[in-house]
Order: structure tokens, then C-alpha cells, then sequence
């Protein structure tokens, strides 16, 4: 099984040389590459000093744009697994195994790392209000798709070959999290879930301003009903 | 109506006339959009030479004023442009987001070979 991690990064100068050592220490056999949303600062230069792999997008595309471009890479080359990481120091490299394991026996096509499973010692179990946002971006899924997804915005998933060509073809660009669980969802495949903790952000600042959280949740649902119609009309290609 | 308003609108025709010659000889717009222009700039003519005419088909159609119809019509028009031009936003935003997507990867591709072949 070929295993690759993508790592995309938006000003991460601070955190992307850890995450890569980290990565590059735990495994030999899983290969990673960053990809380089447009940032200001010095990610660029750490990543060429540091000879990490990566490609850097010539222009901003968002974080839905910049992991797309991790599974077109991954379906060029061929990769059995591809597994989105954060490269901010969130995410924990032990999971990996994980993750992997429902892929692996062939019992989902993507495994989602979840925070709020109950078997977790996490330290990091998320503020209320983020708890309270995913509850009711998972009720939606719940309803709109007959399947209960705990951590909807978890940002850290595995993905298995069918969908990482599903993936290099569509993916969702607003809130690429619940959009392409629901995606997957309505064309019928399956998803499961493991516990997993996170780390508190070790340095930056999180993408969710103070007032933001209500207008990215109505959006967010909105956008998740949109697509449970669109898509299935849609249908698998 | 009085003289010179009608002298005012007859400017601006001509201007906005001028406009859609202009980018009809640049060949920098879709034939669709130019066909569309150029249809309500004679629409638009028409209306001014003939005043009579704006009159008979407000009361044909039902309105109350000859005003009313044509805001009506014209923010319908409006609506359908505006509707189109999101709609082609998004396509062309997707499109160039692929390109970014392509180029960027095939920007990589291109500098692990050179690295290959200084080697």
C-alpha cells in the first residue's frame, strides 16, 4: 500500500519543518507532499532550503483548491492511499496506522480521525462552541443522508484510491470538509470513523474569526442540502 | 416629452452605440453578448423615433403606465444578465483554479527533472 500524506500549508513557517521531520522519523514508507497555498511568508524558503517535497501553487486557491491539487498529485502517481494532514501540528503522525486500517481491510472508503469519540484521552476536545457547530453540521448530514459523520470538519481523513480519482476530479472548494463527506455520502460510499486526539495548535492562529461561526455554519448547511441534491442528481460517473 | 431630454437620450444612444462599434471592431467580446447589445441598442432607437408605439403596448399588455412596463421589462433583463454573468464567474473560476492546479504540479515535475539531470 502506497500511503501518501497531504500536508497543506497557508503561512506555516512556524510549524511545516516539524510536521515534515515528524513525519519523515515515524516512517520511511509513507511518502508526503506539501502543498504551498500561495503563502506570504517563509514557508516557501523552508521548504526548498529543507529539500521537503512539495508543490507550490503559483497563485492562492484556498484550502479546498490546494488539497485537490494533493489528490490530482496523488492519482498521477498512483498512490493506494491518501490521507489529508494538517501541516500546522494538529494532527497527531501515531494515528496514521489508524486511519489507515478500515482503507486497508476494504471496510470504508474514507476514515475520518475524529476528536469527540468517547474512547479518546484527548487533551484537545475542542472549545464548546466548536463542538456545538459540528453537532449541528452532523444532524444535517444526519438528516440529509441517513448517516451519523461525529466530526464533520475533522480535517484530518483517509481516502482510498476510488475516491482519491473521485477527489482529483470534484472536489468542493468552499468548506471542502462537510461538502465532500456528503458528496461521497449521497453516491454511496462509505465512510467510517476513528478516534483520534489532536494538539492545540502549536503556533498561527485558527481560521475561525469571533463572528465568523454563525455565518460559516448557515453556509455551511445550506451548502451541505444543496449538495445532497445536487450531487445525487448528478449521479457516479 | 421635451426637447431636451429627447436630445440628452439621443446622446447617450449614440455614445452606447459607439461603445458596442467599438468592441464589435476589437473582437474581444462573445458574438452572443455583442448580438445582445446590439439588439437593445435598436430596441432603444426605435422607441425614441416612435414614442406612439411604447404607448400601444402598455395598454395591449394590461399596464398602467408606459414607465412601468419598461422598468419592469428592463429589470427583468437586468436579472437574467446578472444571473448568467455569476453563473460564467464560477465556471471561469473552476477553470482557472484547474489551470493553477495543473500548472503547479507540472511546475514541480519539471524542476524534479532538472535536479535529475544535474546529477
Amino acid at each position: 500500500m502506497r500511503v501518501l500524506l497531504i500536508i497543506p500549508a497557508y503561512n506555516e513557517e512556524e510549524n511545516i519543518l516539524n510536521t515534515c521531520k515528524k513525519i519523515e522519523n515515524f516512517s520511511k514508507d509513507i511518502d508526503y507532499v506539501v502543498i504551498n497555498d500561495g503563502s506570504q511568508d517563509n514557508t516557501l524558503k523552508i521548504l526548498k532550503e529543507n529539500n521537503l517535497n512539495y508543490i507550490n501553487l503559483i497563485n492562492n486557491l484556498g484550502i479546498g483548491g490546494a488539497v485537490q491539487t494533493g489528490y490530482k498529485y496523488a492519482d498521477e502517481n498512483n498512490y493506494d492511499i491518501a490521507i489529508q494532514f494538517d501541516g500546522d501540528g494538529q494532527h497527531d503522525v501515531n494515528y496514521i496506522k489508524d486511519i489507515c486500517k478500515p482503507l486497508e481491510e476494504g471496510q470504508a472508503d474514507m476514515c475520518i480521525g475524529t476528536r469527540y469519540l468517547d474512547k479518546t484521552s484527548s487533551e484537545f476536545k475542542s472549545t464548546f462552541m466548536r463542538r456545538l457547530g459540528s453537532n449541528i453540521i452532523s444532524l444535517c448530514i444526519k438528516m440529509c443522508c441517513h448517516k451519523k459523520i461525529t466530526d464533520p470538519t475533522s480535517g484530518f481523513r483517509a481516502v482510498n484510491k476510488k475516491v482519491i480519482e473521485e477527489f482529483a476530479k470534484e472536489y468542493p472548494k468552499e468548506y471542502p470538509e462537510p461538502e465532500s463527506t456528503v458528496s461521497l455520502l449521497v453516491n454511496g460510499y462509505k465512510i467510517e470513523e476513528v478516534p483520534v486526539s489532536m494538539n492545540e495548535r502549536v503556533a498561527g492562529t485558527s481560521f475561525i474569526k469571533l463572528w465568523t461561526p454563525i455565518d460559516y455554519m448557515v453556509k455551511v448547511v445550506l451548502a451541505i442540502i444543496i449538495d445532497s441534491i445536487s450531487f445525487r442528481r448528478g449521479g457516479k460517473k | 416629452m421635451q426637447k431636451q431630454l429627447a436630445i440628452a437620450l439621443i446622446c447617450i444612444l449614440l455614445i452606447y452605440i459607439f461603445f458596442i462599434l467599438k468592441a464589435v471592431k476589437r473582437k474581444n467580446m462573445r458574438i452572443g453578448y455583442l448580438i445582445f447589445w446590439m439588439i437593445t441598442a435598436v430596441i432603444l432607437i426605435i422607441a425614441l423615433l416612435i414614442p406612439d408605439l411604447i404607448d400601444k403596448i402598455t395598454k395591449i399588455i394590461g399596464f398602467e403606465l408606459p414607465i412601468n412596463m419598461i422598468f419592469s421589462v428592463a429589470i427583468f433583463i437586468i436579472l437574467y444578465l446578472i444571473f448568467n454573468l455569476t453563473a460564467l464567474i464560477s465556471k471561469e473560476e473552476n477553470n482557472t483554479t484547474m489551470l493553477i492546479q495543473e500548472i503547479s504540479i507540472l511546475k514541480r515535475r519539471v524542476e524534479e527533472l532538472e535536479n535529475k539531470n544535474k546529477i
